[in-house]
């Protein structure tokens, strides 16, 4: 068929689609961990990861911070934000009742929403300067910018480590144990509170750099813009990384990461399927999720024990 | 760990603890809180004829009369039937839309228009409650998020159902000789229906129906070993609570006259909708009367913040989210249980208990003084 479809910028559009989907899959690492070891579906992991880039965006724009050394600073914040919400907030709340601790997570996200959109001044419209080197990239005859790709690396990278961490270091391991029987590893001498405050400390970091790789960087030199709409308990990327973590039932890590790139790549490549199939663009995450939830691949993947425990 | 034990029994039996001393009116018994809500109630009703008529105070008034019809839906859905539904406004949106189309484009009038804003939610209602009737807890959360964004992006693009961008416009409207049209008018209409709402949900909770949510709520598989058909109890509870935010929604056009799609749009429709769900937690997210507190609390913080302009937005969520977390951890009951709590206080102990139910009082306006000081 001679269609206009070679003129369609494919590579573009699978570029930007896998650094979307390196995003959510960083993000669903974060809820999958955070679920996993506490039980919480954190609705509030946009908002932390957006306090991230407002620290970023404080630290390049006030204090002209060099924009590397902020973005790290700025992760390791995360990191210190989602252990003091852990120490704060939930260690108070019995994981048994799922409905109480729903609705604090949801308190907490507004918490954020509230606390990012005061960062960022109250501004329709606010510029984020990028930090990873901008340029573009040759691939056949199609233009990819560089960040995509740093970010869909890095990514991967990332993911697969923290996966080696999480399955071979001590930590890790004692992590697991808290996730598959808390009072198992208690007994075992690990501090399940402590445990639970690295989580989140980890959990959260991960959505400090998902953000950092893809906010700064959306339009190209000139950096980043955040709008009023970001600063939201839920932003536009927190209901396709809940769809990446179902991928694998909330529990599975390497299956959320494999989830977060079919979001991004669904999501962007319908840009380029003919017209009445472009409009599932924006429900295609809707009906992925719907299907997902009805699947409960949770059961797949972990003991009957954990999972009557993170359900109960 | 004692306050979170309490918490869990507390959103399980919000009335455990407190004794029940009633009042008997011929074949109504009524208790006391439950008299002293209503006499609060009906006040609110009689502001308008002791205050001078302000029109200004008078549609606050009717915000808060429309915004408790809303959060009302959220009782039966969430405080009843504890599905943690996270698409309210969602429901909202359709009422309201319904209402704009029947009212300005079919020319039908606006009495005509309530009903079927309830019956335009109901297919949703049922669409949605097929889809997700079956999970529990987060994953109803997440699906019902999904919908209220999916649907923002596809029911609230189509234009003939949401007039284009610019929304629906419609009037006041009319019965007979009574103009509903001005402010004053308008909030004793909505403080009205607002009132039978809330006398209809209270109702519901103590009815056969009710029961069962309840039931339902504190434990599914006990409530179906009873006999209770949990899959039906809960669509019921959707479908009353949907048609509630409908008829919630019409009234929502009404007050502000006219609507646009926007709101009602993701980012903007989960902001929204997170903000009804907090603030029936806040006011006490298993009682009729909570509602009304909580729809109270927010609508005159949002205009006692009004000054501090665009930061509002921001100090009424840190606020917000503080007092949900404080109340979910300490008070599950919310604002109610507050009330109750110090109503037997003062019972108890009047001096010892007056004295605390003061410092409550005044630590509260010292945080209003406080933030609208230094929120400049």
């Amino acid at each position: 068929m001679v269609l206009a479809t070679a003129a369609l910028p494919v590579v573009e559009v699978a570029s930007f689609g896998l650094a979307k989907g390196a995003v959510f899959a960083l993000l669903a690492l974060g809820l999958v961990l955070i679920y996993r070891t506490t039980g919480v579906t954190n609705f509030a992991h946009w908002g932390i990861g957006l306090s991230g880039i407002v620290i970023y965006f404080l630290l390049t724009s006030k204090a002209h911070t060099p924009t590397p050394l902020a973005a790290i600073i700025s992760i390791v914040a995360c990191a210190a934000i989602g252990a003091i919400s852990y120490r704060l907030v939930f260690r108070y709340v019995k994981r048994t009742n799922q409905l109480v601790l729903i609705l604090i997570a949801l308190g907490v996200a507004q918490f954020f929403a509230a606390l990012t959109a005061w960062g960022f001044g109250f501004e329709p419209t606010t510029i984020v300067k990028p930090w990873l080197p901008v340029s573009n990239i040759k691939v056949g005859t199609a233009e990819v910018q560089s960040t995509q790709v740093i970010a869909a690396v890095v990514a991967v990278v990332i993911s697969l480590l923290f996966m080696a961490w999480f399955r071979y270091a001590r930590t890790g391991r004692a992590l697991r144990a808290v996730a598959q029987n808390r009072e198992a590893a208690s007994l075992a001498g690990i501090d399940e509170h402590r445990y639970s405050m690295i989580a989140w400390a980890i959990g959260s970091a991960l959505a400090g750099l998902a953000l950092l790789l893809i906010i700064p960087h959306t339009s190209g030199q000139s950096g980043g813009v955040i709008t009023t709409g970001d600063t939201t308990p839920f932003g536009t990327f927190l209901i396709p990384a809940f769809g990446a973590a179902l991928v694998g039932g909330l529990v599975n890590l390497p299956l959320a990461v494999v989830g977060g790139f079919i979001f991004g790549l669904a999501q962007e490549m319908l840009i380029l399927a003919p017209s009445p199939w472009g409009g599932l663009r924006s429900t295609i995450a809707a009906i992925l999720i719907v299907i997902l939830l009805l699947m409960h691949m949770e059961r797949f993947f972990v003991a009957r024990a954990e999972l009557e425990a993170l359900e109960a | 760990m004692t306050a979170v034990t309490a918490a869990e029994t507390a959103i399980a039996e919000p009335d455990a603890g407190v004794r029940a001393r009633g009042v008997s009116l011929g074949r109504l018994r009524i208790s006391r809180s439950r008299a002293i809500a209503g006499a609060v109630l009906l006040g609110l009703g009689f502001i308008p004829v002791v205050v001078p008529h302000h029109d200004f105070w008078m549609y606050i008034g009717a915000y808060i009369a429309v915004w408790a019809m809303l959060e009302l839906s959220i009782v039966v859905v969430t405080g009843f039937a504890g599905m943690i539904s996270l698409m309210p406004f969602t429901f909202v949106g359709i009422g309201c839309f319904a209402s704009g189309v029947a009212v300005s484009v079919w020319g039908w009038p606006f009495w005509l228009a309530v009903p079927f804003a309830a019956a335009a939610t109901v297919p949703v209602s049922i669409a949605v409650g097929a889809a997700s009737v079956r999970l529990k807890g987060l994953y109803l959360a997440i699906a019902t998020l999904t919908f209220g964004n999916a649907l923002g992006e596809t029911l609230f693009k189509w234009n003939a159902f949401t007039g284009g961008q610019q929304g629906h416009t419609i009037v006041r409207p009319k019965l007979g000789v009574l103009s509903f049209r001005g402010d004053f008018s308008f909030y004793v209409l909505a403080m009205l229906v607002a009132l039978l709402l809330v006398w209809m949900v209270h109702g519901l909770k103590a009815s056969r129906v009710g029961r069962a949510m309840l039931s339902v709520r504190d434990n599914e598989r006990e409530a179906q070993a009873l006999g209770i058909n949990a899959i039906k109890t809960k669509l019921t509870a959707l479908v009353i609570g949907g048609a509630i935010a409908g008829v919630g929604g019409a009234f929502y056009l009404a007050l502000l006259r006219t609507a646009a799609p926007a709101g009602f749009q993701s980012p903007y429709v989960e902001i929204s909708s997170v903000l009804l769900v907090v603030w029936a937690v806040i006011g006490g997210i298993d009682s009729a009367f909570g509602a009304f507190l909580g729809a109270t609390a927010l609508i005159v913080q949002q205009q006692v913040y009004q000054g501090v302009g665009e930061r509002l937005g921001a100090w009424l969520g840190l606020y917000a989210a503080a007092i949900l977390v404080v109340f979910l951890i300490t008070r599950p009951g919310g604002l109610v249980q507050v009330v109750k709590i110090q109503r037997e206080r003062i019972h108890s102990d009047r001096i010892r208990g007056g004295i605390e139910t003061f410092v409550i009082l005044a630590i509260n306006v010292v945080i209003v003084y406080l933030i609208l000081h230094f929120g400049k």
